[in-house]
């Protein structure tokens, strides 16, 4: 309870959930000249690796058009305007100017996988690999003290200056021991409190590292927790989703890069840029759903005929997130693209409250009262069933012994 | 034999206006409410999805007797209080003279009219803490309702102007919290309050039915004319 009405103060207190898509001219011209200073500062800074972003552009076969709509089009993302899509052209060549420590946690790896992204590199992951990874444990090649040295190296030199992206839930169960690393069997919540202590800002991406996820669905064994629970007092951004969106990642960097702040945050701490609409407000299947048309089995005339899928369990009217957007893997397609619903991957207790994959009224979930998990309707009319017997034996009683009464005795 | 009952008026014209619209509506957003959650009919219509338009209209209905909902409520707050007729909010105060009405009223029900002690001529206490409940969960109904209907003005903007998703954030977000964090536990919580109050109804036909019965004092007349008949003593 107590933690509820934490929540509900921070509610009272935080921003309202709004997306401000134009802030007015005096606030971008304030904030372009900010931008330049800001890039022609890290100019003359020292690149923490030699990568070169066009070189690497030009081995991949993506030309300098291709380029530029990208850049337009994560000008847009970032809901800033035409104005500074040559300083974001300019920002994403200086991203090795932005040292990056990443953490991973209790998780499948998900999140460095959708920013890796082997078979042919987008631009957005060829961003996200020049920036200036100081180290990053599944990726590096070092291990065991090694490792830990170049940890200590990369915190001593980049204090206060690194971002910390973090993946993957903090199991909290017996003292943290469900998950140590390194050779001094360091537990996962104490390492994370070691380097978040010297990090500019944490950037919890993946469902796991924001709220717990999967780790974290019922009866969560590890007592696994995301991040925003545990580091207090950090400038915070949540990237959720699972896998986190690497569009989304490059946005934040993107930003930290070109302002020098991080984005404007939800209640949530998610950036709103990328979580302040909902899936089903922009989803290509809206039509259907407001006509009634919807998928009701896989493979039926209505699955083919790109119907919605709500009544398949799509749980796109209470998630926020862009994918139905940006989509993923550079714009190629997503969930509900490919006919299946969303499951609210971006959404806190996912798991539990969300992926059941059949509409919430028909989902067998915890009742009120405890006991067999059942849906919403067998609970009610169990409820009701309960009053109807009761008042059908006072009915009953009082048919045969009631007493009329015209007078009133009193 | 008429001149020996005495006519009391119970409930004003407005009160049974508003009555009647809630009791309507009820049935409506029942209706729309189970369709929304889980499309119980398919369309057969043959024409394309921009044509027709069976869950926005569904959707359309259910928002319409949220707004009358929305009205009324304000309206019986109000009456609650400073109504001229008959302050209900009177008979809900915890007095010992309330409290003691209130288990003679139990009593009265649980004894099938043997026991009878109380003055039935006016709103008992027992029937002003009972309406005060189903107003308390249409009080919640409406909250959580608009919860979840403003994640859908994530612009900020709406035909009536920015104060009103400004408004519903404001009035509403706390619901989240309460509820268990997310907006699928507001919407899982407003469907289990519509159980709750289609249970309140089904007690609330009954007894008013019974009181017409047992006490033979046209109990249900209140709710068409106005008035209930009570023997002059
Ligand atoms: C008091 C009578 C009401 C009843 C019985 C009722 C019932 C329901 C039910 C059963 C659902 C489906 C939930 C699910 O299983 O997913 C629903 C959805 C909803 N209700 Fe109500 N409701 C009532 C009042 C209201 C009010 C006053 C509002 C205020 C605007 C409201 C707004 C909504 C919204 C926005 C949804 C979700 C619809 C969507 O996302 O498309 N309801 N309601
Ligand atoms: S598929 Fe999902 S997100 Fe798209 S319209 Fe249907 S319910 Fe909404």
């Amino acid at each position: 309870m107590s933690d509820r009405i934490e929540g509900v103060k921070k509610l009272f207190t935080s921003k309202s959930a709004r997306v401000e898509t134009n802030k007015g001219e005096s606030y971008y011209l304030d904030l372009f000249e900010k931008c330049q200073t800001r890039l022609s500062e890290l100019r003359a800074s020292q690149p923490a690796n030699r990568l070169d972003f066009s070189g690497l552009l030009n081995d991949n076969g993506i030309d300098r058009r291709d380029f530029m709509k990208w850049v337009s089009a994560t000008t847009a993302m970032l809901m800033l305007p035409p104005m500074f899509s040559p300083l974001v052209a300019e920002a994403a060549e200086l991203m090795n100017r932005a040292p990056v420590i990443w953490l991973e946690l209790q998780d499948c790896a998900g999140n460095s996988e959708a920013l890796l992204r082997s078979d042919g590199p987008k631009i957005d992951e060829i961003v996200l690999d020049i920036i200036s990874l100081e180290y990053h444990e599944t990726l590096q090649a070092a291990s065991g003290f090694q490792a830990e040295k170049q940890l200590d190296e990369a915190i001593e030199t980049f204090k206060g200056k690194f971002l910390l992206f973090v993946e993957g839930s903090i199991p909290m169960g017996m003292h943290g021991q469900y998950g140590t690393i390194g050779a001094s069997g360091e537990t996962f919540h104490d390492h994370l409190m070691r380097v978040s202590k010297d990090a500019a800002a944490v950037i919890a991406v993946g469902a796991c590292a924001t709220f717990g996820g999967i780790p974290a669905a019922a009866p969560n064994p590890t007592g696994a927790v995301g991040v925003m629970d545990v580091v207090k007092g950090k400038p915070l951004v949540n990237i959720p989703a699972c896998p986190a969106n690497p569009v989304n990642m490059v946005g934040v960097v993107m930003h930290y890069v070109l302002t020098g702040t991080l984005p404007e945050l939800d209640s949530l701490l998610r950036p709103k840029f990328a979580f302040g609409y909902r899936i089903h407000d922009n989803c290509e299947r809206r039509a259907h759903f407001d006509a009634g048309e919807y998928v009701e089995e896989w493979g039926d005339e209505g699955a083919k005929n790109n119907f919605c899928l709500y009544k398949m369990g799509c749980k796109g009217p209470m998630t926020f997130n862009n994918c139905s957007i940006v989509r993923y893997n550079e714009a190629v397609n997503w969930p509900i693209g490919v006919g299946r619903g969303c499951i609210g991957c971006s959404e806190p207790d996912f798991w539990d409250k969300y992926a059941y994959e059949r509409p919430m009224a028909n989902a067998k979930i915890k009742a009120p009262t405890g006991g067999v998990e059942k849906t919403v309707d067998e609970f009610g009319l169990g409820l009701l069933t309960a009053a109807s017997i009761g008042i059908g034996i006072h009915a009953i009683a009082s048919a045969v012994g009631g007493k009329k009464d015209d007078g009133g005795e009193a | 034999m008429s001149s020996e009952y005495k006519q009391v008026k119970r409930m004003t014209t407005t009160g049974r206006i508003i009555h009647w619209a809630n009791a309507i509506s009820m049935v409506v957003a029942i209706i729309t409410g189970l369709y929304i959650g889980h499309p119980y009919y398919q369309t057969f219509i043959a024409d394309g999805a921009v044509d027709k338009y069976v869950m926005a209209w569904n959707r359309w209905g259910h928002f319409i007797v949220a707004i009358i909902f929305d009205v009324t409520s304000v309206v019986i707050a109000y009456l609650f209080f400073f109504s001229r007729f008959e302050k209900a909010y009177k008979k809900v105060i915890p007095t010992g003279k309330n409290i003691a009405e209130f288990i003679e009223v139990v009593i009265n029900l649980a004894t099938l009219n043997k026991r009878k002690k109380f003055d039935s001529t006016h709103s008992d206490s027992f029937n002003s803490v009972y309406f005060l409940i189903f107003h308390l969960l249409l009080a919640w109904m409406l909250l959580t309702g608009l919860q979840l209907y403003v994640s859908g003005l994530e612009s900020g903007l709406s035909s009536i102007g920015k104060w009103w998703p400004w408004m519903l954030h404001i009035s509403t977000d706390w619901t989240r919290v309460v509820c268990g964090g997310t907006i699928m536990d507001v919407r899982i919580v407003h469907h289990y309050t519509m159980w709750y109050i289609i249970t309140w109804v089904v007690f609330h036909i009954y007894y008013q039915v019974w009181r017409t019965i047992f006490w033979k004092e046209a109990d249900i007349a209140i709710v068409f004319g106005g008035s209930k008949f009570v023997k002059e003593k």
